[in-house]
C-alpha cells in the first residue's frame, strides 16, 4: 500500500510564552492512497490549523509533512504555489467560487495558474461534469445555482487536475441535509471509481460516516481513531460508532470500545 | 479611550487609503494656488496698467473654484461612500457592543476630521511654497526683475481654501453617515459579497456600443466642421451627444470585453482577469464614461491653454518700445523726429534709445478712390479656404486705404533687422496689419502675381511680399489695408497732408541688462516728468501676458483638477473593488496562485482599468482640441502642424505624468493588500 501523506509530531503554536496556545501538539498519522479519511474534533480542536499546515497555508511551528516522500518544509515560492493546485485539491466549507466566472471558467481556473493546456483536460472537464451532475451548469455563473450545484461545481474544481489528494474543510457546512448526502455520495463515488485520496475535515456525523477511517482530535492532539470494517459493518453502523465516540469526546474517556 | 479609538481609525484610514487622502492634499494645493492669483507678483504688476481686465479675471475665479468645489464633492463623497461600505462590519460591530448612534456619529466626524486638519496641514504649506515658486518662475520669465519679488501669503486664500475644503468634506459626511446611521445592525454586520448584475439580452448591448459609436461620430462632426460653434443651442446638442455617447459606449463596453477574453492568449489568469475587468465596467459603466469625459475635459483645456499662449507668444511681433504723440493735435501731427530726439537729450535719456523712427502716414487726396479688385480676383483663382472667402469679401469692399512713405518703413524695417527695400514711382508694397493677415502665405502668392491696383485713377504695380510691421507700439491702433509706395509719391498723392508717427527703440544692452519690463517701466518714470507724451509697450505686453497667464493659469488648473478627480475615482474604485473581493484572491491563493501571479494579474487589470477611459479619453480628445482650434482661437492666430505636434505632445506629456504616477501608486497599493493576504487569517 503506497502511503501518499505522512505526518510527524507536527506543532502548530501561536503567541510567546507564558501565553502561548497550542493548535496542535504533536499530531502524527499516515494517508494510504485511496483512501477516504475523516478528521472530526470540537470547534477549536485544531482541524483546520492541521488543514492549513497541510495545505502550506500556514507554517508549522515544527514536525514533519511528507507528501509522497517530498518534505513539504522544503518547498519555496513557485514550488509551493505548484504543490498547493496540482498535487493538492481543496475544498472549501463555502464553495469560494469566485462569482464573476462561470462554472466552467471556476472549474478550469487550475489550468490557467498551473499552465496546462485547457484541450489535454476537456476529457477530464466532460468525465467530472458528468460524475458531478453538472454538465447543464457549466455556463451559468455561481449567482444562478443553488448551494448543493455550487459546492459540486467546487469538487470539480478540485478535481480537475487530478491531484494526489483533496483536502476538504467542511465540505458540507453549508449544505442542507439532502445536498450534503447527494455530495457526500458523489464524493464517495469518486473515491471508489477513480481512487481519488480525499482527506475531509468535518463536523458533520452523517458525512463522516462515508469515510473509511476517521481521526479525533481534541486540543491539538489525536484523541481517537475509529475504522469502518468494510464490508461487514454498515455505513448506518459506522454511524452510530461515530456518534458515540464524538458524544464521549467531551468527556475525555478513551475507553469506549 | 474614545479619543485613542478616533486617533486610531483616522490613522488606518490615511494609510488604507492613500491614494484619496494624497488626492485630498493636492485639491488644497490646486484651490489655494487659483485662490492666491491675485497676489502672484505679475498680477500685481498687471493690475497697474490692465487694472479692468485683471479685475474681470479676480471675478470670475470664484466660479471656477465653486465649480471645482462641486466636482470634488463628489469624489469625496464617492470615496468615502465606498469607505464606509468597507467599515460596515467595524460599526455594526461598534454597535452591537452598544455604542449609540449618535457616538458613532460623533466619532466619524472627529475620525474625518483629523484627517481634514491634517491634509490641510501638509497641504497648504506645500500650496504657499508652489505658489511662491510659480511667482518667482513667472517674473523671472517675463522679466520682471526678482528684486520686485515680496513673499506673499493670502489670507483671504488660505481662509477659502479651509473653508471650502471642509464644506465640501462636511456635506458629503452627513449625506453619507445619514444613510449609514439608518441601516440595521444586520444589514452592517453580514458581509455582502460584490454580486453579480443581471445580464440584459446580448442585443441590447450591441444596441448600446453602436448607438454610442454613431452619437459620439455625430459630435466628431459637429465639433471639427465648427457647426458645434455656431450658437449655444448647437454646441449644447453637441455636448449632450457626446456624454451619451461615451455613456453609452461603456456601457457596451461589456460585449467587447467578453470577445476580448474568449480571444487572446490563455496565459496565466487570463480569462479571471477580462471578468474581473468586465465585472468593475459592468458595475461601474457611468463612472467610468464620467471619468473619461473628466480627462477628456481636462486634455482639451490644457490643450486650448496650450494653443492660446503658444500663439500669443510667438504671433507678436515687438520691435517699437513707445510711440510719442502730442496731445493737442490728432495724430501727433506737428511732432517729428528732431522734436522729440531734442526732449529726450534733455531729460538725460539718449543713452537709453537706440534709434528714434520717424513714420509719415496720410490718406489719398481724394476719397474712395482706390480699387483692389485685381487682388480680389486673383484671390478668386486660388485654392478655396475659409479664409480666402473672409480675404475677397475684404478687399471686394474696400475702396479706400492709407498710404505710407516708404523712408519711415524702412527705417522701421531697419529696426526690424530687416533689409530696406526700394520701389519704384509705379511701384507699391501691400501693407497688412498682422490681425488681418489672416494667411500669409495665400497673400504672397497673390501679390507676386504683381497684381495692378488703381489709386485715384492711376495704376500701381503691388510688388515684393507683404509688409505687416506695427507702425505704431500700441496694438489696438492697426492698420487693416495700407500701401507703402515712394516718397515722391506719397507727397504727391497725399497732397502733403499727413501724420506723423514718432517711435523709439530702447538701446539693447540696457533692455537685456534690466528685462524688457522693467527697462521699460524706468522709462516711463523719467518720461513722465518731461513735456512728452507717449504710448509704451508695455501695455500691449501686460494684456499679452494677461493673456498668456489668465489662459495657462485657468486651463492649467481646471486640467489637474479633473485629472486628479478622475484618476482618483478609478484609482479608488478599483482599490476597493479588490478589497470586496478579497475571497476571490484568498481562493486564488489556495488554488496555487503565487504572490507574483497574483500581482501580474492585478497589474493586469489596472492597466485595463485605467487605459479603457484614457483611450476613449484620448480619442474623444483628437477631435475635441481640433473643435477647439475651429471654435475658440481667435481668426488671426493660426495653429500650424509644428505647434499642434508640440500641444500634443504636452498634452499626452501631461496625461502620462499623471497616468504613471497613479497607476504607480494604485499597483503598490494593490500588491501590499495581496502580500497580506498571502498570510491567511483564522476564519469561524
Amino acid at each position: 500500500m503506497e502511503t501518499i501523506l505522512r505526518v510527524e509530531s507536527l506543532k502548530k503554536y501561536y503567541g510567546k510564552e507564558p501565553g502561548v496556545t497550542k493548535a496542535l501538539d504533536g499530531i502524527s498519522f499516515q494517508v494510504i492512497k485511496g483512501e477516504f479519511l475523516g478528521i472530526m474534533g470540537s470547534s477549536g480542536s485544531g482541524k483546520t490549523t492541521l488543514l492549513n499546515c497541510l495545505a502550506t497555508i500556514i507554517k508549522p511551528t515544527d514536525g514533519l509533512i511528507q507528501m509522497q516522500n517530498q518534505d513539504l518544509s522544503r518547498l519555496k515560492g513557485g514550488q509551493l504555489a505548484d504543490y498547493r493546485g496540482k498535487e493538492i485539491g481543496y475544498l472549501f466549507q463555502n464553495f469560494e467560487l469566485l462569482d464573476n466566472l462561470t462554472a466552467k471558467e471556476n472549474i478550469l481556473l487550475p489550468l490557467a495558474l498551473h499552465n496546462v493546456d485547457e484541450r489535454e483536460s476537456k476529457r477530464r472537464l466532460e468525465l467530472l461534469a458528468g460524475y458531478l451532475d453538472i454538465s447543464q451548469l457549466l455556463n451559468k455563473f455561481p449567482s444562478q445555482m443553488s448551494g448543493g450545484q455550487r459546492q459540486r461545481v467546487a469538487a470539480a474544481r478540485a478535481l480537475i487536475l487530478d491531484p494526489e489528494i483533496v483536502f476538504a474543510d467542511e465540505p458540507t457546512g453549508a449544505l442542507d441535509s439532502k445536498n450534503a448526502n447527494t455530495l457526500m455520495q458523489k464524493l464517495s463515488a469518486m473515491n471508489e471509481m477513480e481512487n481519488t485520496t480525499i482527506l475531509m475535515v468535518t463536523h458533520d456525523s452523517v458525512a463522516a460516516s462515508f469515510c473509511n477511517r476517521i481521526l479525533f482530535i481534541k486540543d491539538g492532539k489525536l484523541f481517537h481513531e475509529i475504522r469502518r470494517d468494510y464490508p461487514r459493518e454498515t455505513q448506518e453502523d459506522f454511524y452510530r460508532r461515530i456518534l458515540k465516540v464524538m458524544s464521549t469526546l467531551a468527556g475525555g474517556d478513551l475507553n469506549v470500545f | 479611550m474614545f479619543s485613542k479609538l478616533v486617533e486610531r481609525n483616522s490613522k488606518r484610514d490615511r494609510k488604507n487609503n492613500g491614494l484619496y487622502f494624497g488626492s485630498m492634499i493636492i485639491s488644497i494645493i490646486a484651490f489655494y494656488i487659483i485662490l492666491s492669483l491675485s497676489h502672484q507678483d505679475v498680477m500685481l504688476f498687471l493690475k497697474k496698467m490692465e487694472s479692468d481686465a485683471v479685475n474681470r479675471l479676480f471675478a470670475i475665479v470664484p466660479i471656477f473654484y465653486g465649480a471645482t468645489l462641486v466636482m470634488l464633492f463628489f469624489l469625496v463623497y464617492f470615496a468615502s461612500s465606498m469607505q464606509m461600505e468597507r467599515r460596515k462590519h467595524e460599526f455594526g460591530i461598534y454597535l452591537t457592543l452598544g455604542m449609540r448612534r449618535g457616538k458613532l456619529f460623533s466619532m466619524l466626524l472627529l475620525e474625518d476630521f483629523r484627517n481634514n486638519i491634517i491634509a490641510l496641514g501638509i497641504g497648504l504649506p506645500v500650496a504657499v511654497a508652489i505658489s511662491e515658486l510659480i511667482s518667482l518662475i513667472t517674473t523671472k520669465i517675463v522679466g520682471l526683475g526678482i528684486i520686485s519679488h515680496r513673499f506673499s501669503l493670502s489670507f483671504m486664500a488660505v481662509l477659502f481654501t479651509v473653508i471650502g475644503f471642509l464644506a465640501v468634506k462636511f456635506v458629503a459626511f452627513i449625506f453619507l453617515s445619514g444613510k449609514t446611521a439608518s441601516k440595521e445592525i444586520g444589514e452592517l454586520i453580514t458581509y455582502s459579497p460584490a454580486g453579480i448584475k443581471k445580464m440584459l439580452p446580448k442585443g441590447i448591448y450591441v444596441l448600446a456600443s453602436v448607438l454610442g459609436i454613431l452619437l459620439l461620430a455625430k459630435t466628431y462632426h459637429y465639433g471639427i466642421s465648427g457647426e458645434a460653434w455656431d450658437s449655444p443651442r448647437n454646441m449644447g446638442i453637441t455636448v449632450i451627444l457626446g456624454g451619451i455617447g461615451t455613456v453609452l459606449l461603456f456601457f457596451g463596453m461589456r460585449l467587447i470585453i467578453g470577445v476580448l477574453m474568449n480571444f487572446g492568449s490563455k496565459r496565466k489568469l487570463h480569462t479571471y482577469n477580462f471578468r474581473q475587468i468586465q465585472e468593475l465596467v459592468i458595475n461601474r459603466s457611468a463612472v467610468l464614461a464620467l471619468c473619461s469625459l473628466l480627462i477628456f475635459s481636462a486634455l482639451c483645456l490644457f490643450g486650448a491653454g496650450v494653443a492660446i499662449s503658444v500663439n500669443s507668444a510667438s504671433n507678436r511681433e515687438h520691435v517699437l518700445d513707445y510711440t510719442f504723440k502730442d496731445e493737442n493735435l490728432e495724430g501727433g501731427k506737428g511732432i517729428d523726429a528732431g522734436k522729440v530726439r531734442k526732449q529726450i537729450a534733455e531729460a538725460g535719456l539718449k543713452p537709453y534709445f537706440s534709434r528714434i523712427i520717424e513714420i509719415k502716414i496720410g490718406d489719398p487726396k481724394d476719397e474712395g478712390k482706390v480699387s483692389f479688385e485685381n487682388i480680389a480676383n486673383e484671390l478668386k483663382d486660388s485654392k478655396d479656404s475659409k479664409n480666402r472667402e473672409i480675404l475677397i469679401n475684404n478687399f471686394e469692399q474696400l475702396s479706400d486705404c492709407q498710404l505710407i512713405s516708404l523712408s519711415g518703413y524702412n527705417e522701421l524695417r531697419k529696426a526690424a533687422n530687416l533689409k530696406p527695400v526700394d520701389l519704384r514711382e509705379d511701384e507699391a508694397f501691400l501693407y497688412m496689419g498682422r490681425d488681418f493677415l489672416i494667411d500669409e502665405t495665400l497673400m504672397n502668392n497673390v501679390v507676386k502675381t504683381n497684381p495692378q491696383i488703381k489709386v485715384m485713377g492711376k495704376i500701381l504695380k503691388i510688388t515684393g511680399d507683404v509688409q505687416s510691421l506695427p507702425v505704431v507700439t500700441d496694438r489696438e491702433i492697426t492698420l487693416a489695408e495700407a500701401l507703402v509706395v515712394s516718397d515722391n509719391i506719397f507727397m504727391e498723392y497725399t497732397g502733403g497732408r499727413y501724420s506723423s508717427y514718432v517711435s523709439g527703440i530702447l538701446a539693447p544692452d540696457f533692455v537685456k541688462e534690466k528685462g524688457l519690463m522693467r527697462a521699460i517701466s524706468d522709462i516711463n518714470e523719467k518720461l513722465n516728468e518731461t513735456l512728452l507724451k507717449y504710448e509704451s509697450y508695455l501695455q500691449n505686453m501686460g494684456r499679452q501676458l494677461f493673456f498668456i497667464i489668465s489662459a495657462s493659469y485657468i486651463t492649467i488648473y481646471l486640467a489637474i483638477v479633473f485629472l486628479v478627480i478622475a484618476n482618483t475615482i478609478i484609482g479608488v474604485q478599483f482599490l476597493m473593488g479588490q478589497r470586496k473581493s478579497y475571497r476571490r484572491y484568498q481562493t486564488l491563493i489556495h488554488l496555487g496562485a503565487g504572490y507574483e501571479t497574483l500581482c501580474k494579474s492585478s497589474e493586469k487589470q489596472i492597466n485595463w482599468y485605467f487605459g479603457l477611459p484614457i483611450a476613449i479619453a484620448l480619442v474623444n480628445s483628437f477631435f475635441g482640441v481640433q473643435s477647439l482650434f475651429t471654435g475658440i482661437l481667435p481668426s488671426g492666430i493660426k495653429v500650424n502642424m509644428a505647434q499642434e505636434l508640440i500641444i500634443a505632445v504636452l498634452m499626452i506629456l501631461l496625461l502620462g505624468v499623471f497616468e504613471v504616477i497613479y497607476m504607480r501608486i494604485v499597483k503598490r497599493n494593490s500588491n501590499k493588500y495581496l502580500l497580506s493576504l498571502m498570510e491567511p487569517k483564522r476564519e469561524e
